[in-house]
């Protein structure tokens, strides 16, 4: 398990690793659908350092907006 | 001129000296975004980057700004590498005249060398990576998409080839941003008010010239097909996608085919932005992909998207313009001369007009933003004389310091259409929209000193010509 730098999560999975082995591997978070690869700079791998105006408030996810709306079944 | 693929165009890049082979390591993020923005910094002539050496892959290759410059985009027109922009404009306006161009069907594709239908993982088959700081994740940004509409699937134009962005969200599962004045969105409204999915088709890795027809604002009743066959100036080579009646660009290297998930949203985004803003996080359809097919050694192609001017603004600029000077002309033929919707993909459009009686610059402002691209974009319509050329910004800071009067000649439309991505808008979606008329009042508006013009001395035009030749 591994904590999602932006939504702080702690259900993030490996999808991917790297063709070269233990260069690195992608991850993405189930809540947020964040994604990241472990070899990125800490300020997008690192809780504590990931900027705090792209933060996602998981309670938030729900309510956010549908773009399109979903239309009436004819 | 047609190319025969994606990588004929590298190959004639290469000849013409606009590919950079960059073949030290670098490391996916931030090198691979970093170099391209770098690269779009450093003015407009720049060539394409081809990167093959990437930190933790072994065979994974990557082209960007392949139309990144007005060089690549003269040659993806296959004109010589240092046509003016102006010419190139014309010239893109005589062949939309040419559509339609009808395709040519093949039977097969390169891009059949490697198919997968089981245990799909995109994240392992592309070499997938991240542009921005604040982006979600890993997109897909220079990929064509294609879909059928679904209540009139025999007329061949509604068929729409668009690009999108596309977040990368699980192993066979992408978001896309359908916005509401693109086509892809009444597609996909026709299949969720059925409660069906919308099948789909991605093609990764195109000749340029559908990468363009894909990004041209043409009506939504006309085939971007037909349209790149009027571009290259032959038929367009198509072949039929396997699970559903699309056609697929013959030249791809990569092909997704899927479905967009009727009633589906899901969290997406931020993305970095041609507005220079990021877009923020909203629930956006989904789409899964069940098959996918390649050719062996696949180039990846990408673009770096982010603080104009980058690669998109090149890849949109004259294809943007010249539908609405089409467009324009129709309703005015002996008037429009130009049209430049280059910035921010015509969020600004500057267009050079006669004018026939005092108030008809106006006019043409007021149409332009009710042609079908002006209702998502045009929020600011700048009109000047027909001996300015809107592609000259010093001209047409001239014409706006001298010949515009803010009590007579700022006309501001309030409530208006705009697409929800333009950072200003409020709410997201609608706007203000302002017309600057600088164009020289003419009869019955008769105000301002006008009546001696400057002229140049007599023989300029010999002195030009005799100089250019001594600084060859």
């Amino acid at each position: 398990m591994h904590i999602c730098p932006r939504c702080e999560s702690n259900r993030s999975e490996v999808v991917s690793h790297s063709p070269v082995k233990d260069a690195w591997e992608v991850l993405l978070c189930p809540v947020c659908l964040f994604t990241w690869r472990t070899s990125e700079p800490d300020s997008i791998t690192d809780p504590a350092k990931y900027k705090s105006a792209f933060k996602v408030n998981p309670k938030d996810i729900p309510n956010a907006a549908h773009v399109p709306p979903i239309p009436e079944r004819l | 001129m047609a190319y025969k693929d994606f990588r004929d165009f590298l190959n004639t890049l290469e000849k013409e000296g606009q590919l950079l082979t960059i073949s030290d390591e670098v490391k996916p993020e931030p090198d691979l975004a970093a170099a391209n923005k770098a690269l779009s910094n450093l003015g407009d002539k720049t060539p394409a980057l081809f990167f093959n050496n990437i930190y933790g892959y072994t065979d994974a290759r990557i082209a960007m700004n392949v139309m990144g410059s007005w060089p690549n985009h003269a040659l993806m027109m296959g004109m010589p590498k240092n046509t003016p922009l102006k010419e190139q404009f014309f010239e893109f306006a005589r062949r939309y005249e040419q559509f339609p161009v009808p395709v040519k069907r093949e039977e097969t594709a390169p891009f059949h060398e490697v198919e997968i239908t089981e245990d799909i993982n995109l994240f392992d088959i592309l070499p997938l990576f991240r542009l921005n700081q604040g982006d979600g994740g890993f997109y897909l940004d220079k990929a064509i998409l294609v879909s059928r509409d679904l209540d009139d699937p025999d007329t061949y134009g509604k068929q729409n080839v668009g690009l999108y962005r596309m977040q990368v969200k699980g192993k066979n599962r992408l978001g896309i941003q359908p916005v509401p004045q693109h086509d892809i969105a009444i597609h996909i409204r026709q299949a969720e008010e059925r409660g069906e999915n919308l099948k789909v088709a991605i093609a990764l890795g195109c000749e340029p010239v559908i990468t363009t027809a894909a990004s041209t604002p043409l009506l939504y009743d006309q085939s971007e097909y037909e349209m790149a066959g009027a571009i290259q100036g032959e038929p367009y080579r198509v072949v039929k996608a396997k699970d559903a009646d699309l056609d697929l660009p013959w030249g791809a290297e990569v092909i997704l085919e899927g479905e967009v998930l009727a009633g589906e949203r899901e969290y997406e985004g931020p993305f970095g932005e041609f507005t220079g803003h990021y877009s923020g996080g909203r629930a956006m359809p989904v789409i899964q992909i069940n098959r996918v097919y390649h050719r062996k050694q696949p180039i990846f192609e990408h673009l770096y998207i982010g603080m104009p001017w980058t690669e998109t603004d090149y890849m949109i600029g004259v294809n943007t313009s010249v539908p609405l000077f089409q467009q324009l002309k129709d309703a005015f033929p002996n008037e429009i001369v130009a049209v430049n919707a280059m910035y921010t993909h015509g969020l600004v459009a500057i267009i050079s007009t006669k004018t026939r009686y005092g108030g008809f610059a106006k006019a043409v402002g007021m149409r332009a933003l009710t042609t079908p691209h002006g209702l998502g974009y045009c929020k600011l319509v700048i009109v000047v004389d027909e001996g300015v050329d809107p592609f000259n910004l010093p001209q047409v800071m001239w014409a706006l310091s001298t010949k515009l009067h803010p009590k007579h000649d700022a006309v501001i439309v309030p409530g208006l259409s705009i697409l929800p991505l333009d950072p200003g808008s409020d709410p997201a979606g609608m706007t203000h929209k302002m017309i600057l008329d600088a164009t020289t009042p003419v009869a019955p508006d008769i105000r301002g000193h006008y009546s001696q013009p400057l002229d140049s001395p007599l023989g300029v035009a010999e002195w030009e010509k005799k100089l250019s030749q001594m600084l060859r």
